[in-house]
């Protein structure tokens, strides 16, 4: 009896399909687990674009409001800017009035006190060559009468008459020419 | 001796998918997790803009500060009457020509938006054609001297009363340095071709500033103005006897 030889399996022959599934369980892991995390990534980032997009909604219509409030504004400040151009400009010109009105016064003020000058100096004149009318008529007077006064006082009062009367004229020739234009 | 095999086996499988993984988040394939969205959204203030911006033209009541120095003159005369401008150069002091406030009776002066102003005292200078008037009232606005007298070709600025009419504001520019055609100014005075009129003497002469460069005293027959200029001003100003209480009439 010859006893058949005992042949081992080779163990080392299997060792390639173990790595093989290794490999591809290491893969299915990591694919797995790389999903899982594009899925939370996922819905984290339509969580945050949803709050954004709210966000956004939110801060547009406060735009839009902040810009008709701002349109609003605007109409008021021109509003405001034409009528401060025409208080101004209404200011000027009343200032300017006023001004012109302070000079028509006083201008006028100055030729009141002109004219009451020249009145008082045309009453004195007036006064002057009454005096001297009534000094010649009462030297006519004397005249016609001579032969009962000194011939020397006669004289003398016909001088003063006649000193009277030329400084009467010299006042009214000179009111004339202050008269004159 | 297997138990431990596949132990070691599963280890390294979940070892290996970190490894995979986080490499692959590490190098940037993996896209991050969103940071959580502000609760309120601050916006950087844009460059150049304030709320302040553009304010400093503005003035209390819509007149330029130009405007609001100006006063006009009114010499009451004893036996006629005169206008001419001036101007405040601070509360309580106004500058003008000698020729404005010669030989007057009253002095009446008013300002940019028709006030009038309570005068004190007036003083003339001997050798430039300038006065300077003190009020007590408190004058609205008065402006910087500038540093130094214009060159020719600086514009200029007169701000005054024409014909003692509205306030008017009239540009030019400097032509030149000249001997005072009528010898009422020791020393140069300039020539401008700023438009004035009589009634205009008076008038501060400005930069583009808005600084007092000098004063108008006359127009010469090509329709062109003279200035005591800004250095004469400050000599006359710095001089204590310079000024000397004015005669009326």
């Amino acid at each position: 009896m010859t006893e058949a030889p005992v042949v081992a399996a080779p163990g080392p022959v299997r060792a390639p399909v173990r790595r093989g599934s290794r490999v591809l369980a290491v893969v299915l892991v990591a694919t797995i687990a790389v999903g899982a995390y594009l899925w939370l990534t996922t819905v984290r980032w339509q969580r945050s674009s949803a709050e954004w997009e709210e966000k956004a909604h939110g801060y547009a219509e406060e735009v839009a409001s902040l810009r008709m409030q701002l349109d609003g504004a605007s109409s008021e400040l021109e509003a405001a800017r034409d009528q401060l151009s025409t208080a101004t400009a209404r200011i000027r010109d009343l200032a300017n009035e006023k001004a012109q009105l302070g000079d028509e016064n006083v201008a006028s003020q100055q030729y009141l006190d002109y004219q009451t000058q020249v009145s008082a100096a045309a009453a004195t004149v007036a006064s002057a060559l009454g005096q001297c009318v009534s000094g010649q008529e009462q030297l006519v007077g004397y005249l016609k009468e001579a032969d009962q006064y000194e011939a020397a006082d006669l004289r003398r009062y016909e001088q003063q008459v006649g000193s009277l009367c030329a400084d009467a004229e010299q006042a009214n020739d000179a009111l004339q020419r202050e008269l004159r234009p | 001796m297997r138990l431990t095999a596949r132990s070691f086996a599963g280890r390294s499988l979940v070892a290996g998918a970190l490894v995979l993984t986080g490499s692959l988040g590490g190098c940037g394939v993996l896209p991050p997790l969103p940071e959580p969205v502000p609760s309120d959204i601050v916006p950087s203030a844009p460059a150049g803009l304030s709320p302040g911006a553009g304010g400093g033209a503005l003035s209390p009541d819509g007149f330029d500060a130009v405007e609001r120095m100006a006063v006009r003159i009114r010499n009451v005369g004893c036996e006629e009457l005169s206008t001419g401008s001036g101007f405040a150069v601070d509360e309580h002091t106004l500058i003008t020509n000698k020729h404005v406030v010669a030989e007057s009776e009253e002095l009446e002066v008013s300002t940019y938006d028709g006030h009038d102003i309570t005068v004190g005292t007036t003083s003339t200078a001997d050798l430039a054609d300038l006065a300077v008037v003190r009020t007590t009232d408190p004058l609205p606005s008065f402006p910087e001297l500038a540093k130094a007298d214009p060159k020719p070709g600086d514009p200029v600025t007169v701000v005054g009363y024409p014909a003692g009419g509205e306030l008017t504001v009239t540009q030019g520019e400097v032509m030149s340095t000249t001997r005072d055609p009528l010898n009422a100014n020791l020393g140069e005075v300039l020539l401008t071709d700023a438009p004035v009129e009589p009634g205009s003497s008076g008038s501060a002469a400005l930069d583009a500033k808005g600084r007092v460069i000098g004063v108008v005293y006359a127009k010469t027959a090509d329709d062109d103005s003279l200035l005591v200029p800004l250095s004469t001003l400050q000599d006359m100003l710095a001089d204590n006897t310079a000024f000397t209480p004015a005669k009326g009439c």
